[in-house]
């Protein structure tokens, strides 16, 4: 489903602030693949993920989505496949638009914006249910500013936007980290449910190594700019997250950062 | 009396139009536009050379998509090109000063007295007071349900939504650039008609008629929101319109007062002033009432 090759990314070339952030990546998902994503800070996991949906542009390599060569695609052109979440939930969202507005903004991905109402009565119904679904009492308020609801409850609501037309590929990077632990459970229990419902292939970043381990059928662990192991099926299924974290500094002399320590101490 | 009122009425709809044109960029899009001032003129220019030719209609259909093609230019230049808004909207105003006296053909000003306009079919047909009224309105009305019922549109949400979050936007596989390009169009489109009305109101077209024009449509924008309050798109162009009579009226009342013509600028320039202050001394009131609450 989704392949990269060779992918190469370097910021500020030539000047006293060159970083290599991306050397040499490949990674392959088939469909229906579930990949978790860690690393410590500065891995190279976001810019994984901004270059798969185009904010960044390769230097070199290639990547594919469904069979097609995506590399030189606009970030927006690529959207019709690819459904996304940001860590910070003011990024998902139009904030002075209703909720219906912005489900309704959504539910066109991919297909040709034109004349017809914005609006479709025939959809409010399904909008409706589909809240439902996220269970956090969102159906009643369709005519709500979506600046008006938590973060917990915007992040729920970009969660459906992204996949209300189901993608080819979810990105969701870090999304539940600005979040309170309660809420986070039930986003991330929330995104489960959505992705192995409709057996989205999914790239999920984060910063919970329990949850890395715990969600989805595959690990993918980056340092430095390179994926430097990917775990699955028994290995997987046998790994600790203190084995984790030894295999991680064995692999890139580097360590965790405290973050992820943190995190996994906590929850 | 009556005249004078009728006058400011006349004036203040006019200005309507172009608030609404404002409304857009401003408002919707979020993006401070500076081509107002020249497209402004430019309609003033076609629709009096077409007026000047004996055609004051297409003249008037024309001046649209002048204004447009002008507005397509600093879409362009903002995002073909990432020139920062206020410096594209600068570049464009600035060589349209020489697009405008072309139009002109070299003359700083047309005058079309004697010259039939819009407004000749119904002279003579109503009373001299109320003979110029139905066309300013029937072309405020037409300009703000089109513009209302476009933003209701699968297209007008996508430009609501990239003034609101140009992330989200471009996440949900709309083409970001293309929005603004297509609203800084529509909004020139509309602020040239203005300009348009104006010259065939005025039976004269000048080269500096737009200067100024863009602080008014805030002064209309501002001043509309200190009286409606903000709030959904269709409150939002009531206030534009509404703000756009007040703010008019104001400038009539001042010239009674004797004020001199040459201080107009300075007082559309200090209204903008006194109701950005006035909204924001409501906020902070609004919020100390909440604390204290
Ligand atoms: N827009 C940018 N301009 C310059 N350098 C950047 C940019 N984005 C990322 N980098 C650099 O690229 C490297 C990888 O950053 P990236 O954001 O991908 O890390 P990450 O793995 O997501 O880290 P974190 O866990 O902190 O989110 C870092 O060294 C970062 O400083
Ligand atoms: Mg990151």
């Amino acid at each position: 489903m989704l392949k990269l090759q060779d992918i190469r990314l370097t910021f500020h070339r030539g000047t006293v602030n060159e970083r290599r952030a991306l050397d040499c990546v490949n990674l392959h998902l088939s469909p229906g693949d579930f990949a978790t994503v860690i690393g410590s800070n500065g891995a190279g996991k976001s810019t994984m993920l901004n270059v798969i949906a185009g904010s960044y542009e390769a230097d070199s390599g290639k990547i594919l989505l469904d069979g097609e060569d995506i590399t030189l695609r606009k970030e927006y052109k690529r959207a019709n496949k690819i459904g996304r979440l940001f860590q910070d939930p003011l990024k998902g969202t139009a904030p002075n638009m209703t909720i219906e507005e912005n489900l309704g903004l959504a539910y066109l991905r991919g297909k040709k914006r034109g004349m017809g109402s914005g609006l479709k009565k025939t959809d409010e119904a399904f909008f409706k249910k589909m809240l439902a679904c996220l269970g956090l009492g969102l159906e009643d308020r369709l005519k709500t500013q979506v600046k008006l609801l938590s973060g917990g409850q915007r992040q729920a609501l970009t969660l459906l936007m992204a996949t209300i037309v189901t993608p080819k590929l979810l990105l969701l990077d870090e999304h539940t980290a600005a979040l309170d632990p309660k809420t986070a459970l039930q986003i991330m229990r929330i995104t489960d449910g959505i992705v192995r419902e409709n057996q989205i292939t999914t790239l999920m970043i984060t910063h919970n190594i329990k949850d890395a381990l715990s969600y989805g059928n595959k690990t993918v662990v980056m340092g430095q700019g390179r994926v430097v192991l990917i775990l699955e099926g028994e290995e997987r299924a046998g790994m600790t997250v203190e084995r984790l974290m030894q295999l991680y500094s064995a692999n890139t002399q580097d360590a965790f950062s405290d973050k992820m320590i943190l995190y996994s101490r906590h929850t | 009396m009556g005249t004078i009122l009728m006058g400011g009425l006349e004036l203040g709809l006019i200005l309507a139009v172009m608030a609404i044109g404002m409304f857009l960029s401003f408002k919707i899009l979020n993006i401070p536009d500076l081509t107002v001032d020249s497209s402004f003129t430019l309609g003033c220019a076609v629709s009096a050379i077409g007026a000047a030719n004996g055609h004051p209609v297409l003249g008037f259909l024309l001046s649209v998509l002048a204004g447009m093609a002008a507005g397509c230019v600093t879409g362009f230049l903002q995002t073909k090109l990432k020139i920062q808004p206020i410096l594209a909207g600068i570049l464009t105003m600035t060589g349209l000063y020489s697009v405008n006296l072309w139009v002109m053909g070299d003359k700083p000003n047309i005058p079309l007295f004697g010259k039939a306009t819009i407004f000749t079919p119904l002279q003579g047909k109503l009373p001299v007071l109320f003979e110029k009224l139905p066309v300013i309105a029937l072309v405020l009305i037409a300009v703000a349900v089109l513009i209302r019922l476009f933003l209701k549109t699968q297209i007008g949400m996508s430009l609501r939504a990239t003034g609101d979050n140009e992330d989200m936007v471009r996440a949900s596989s709309i083409n970001s650039d293309g929005m603004k390009i297509l609203g800084l169009a529509l909004s020139n489109g509309i602020v040239a008609l203005s300009g348009a009305l104006m010259a065939q109101y005025q039976s004269f077209s000048d080269i500096s008629a737009g200067i100024g024009m863009m602080v008014i449509g805030l002064a209309s924008i501002i001043v509309g929101d200190a009286f409606v309050g903000k709030g959904s798109v269709g409150r939002g162009m009531l206030a534009a319109i509404l703000g756009a009579v007040i703010y008019r009226f104001i400038l009539t009342f001042a010239l009674q007062l004797r004020m001199p013509l040459s201080g107009l600028k300075l007082l559309s320039a200090l209204l903008v002033v006194l109701a950005i202050s006035i909204a924001a001394a409501r906020d902070a009131l609004a919020k100390r009432r909440m604390r204290n609450a």
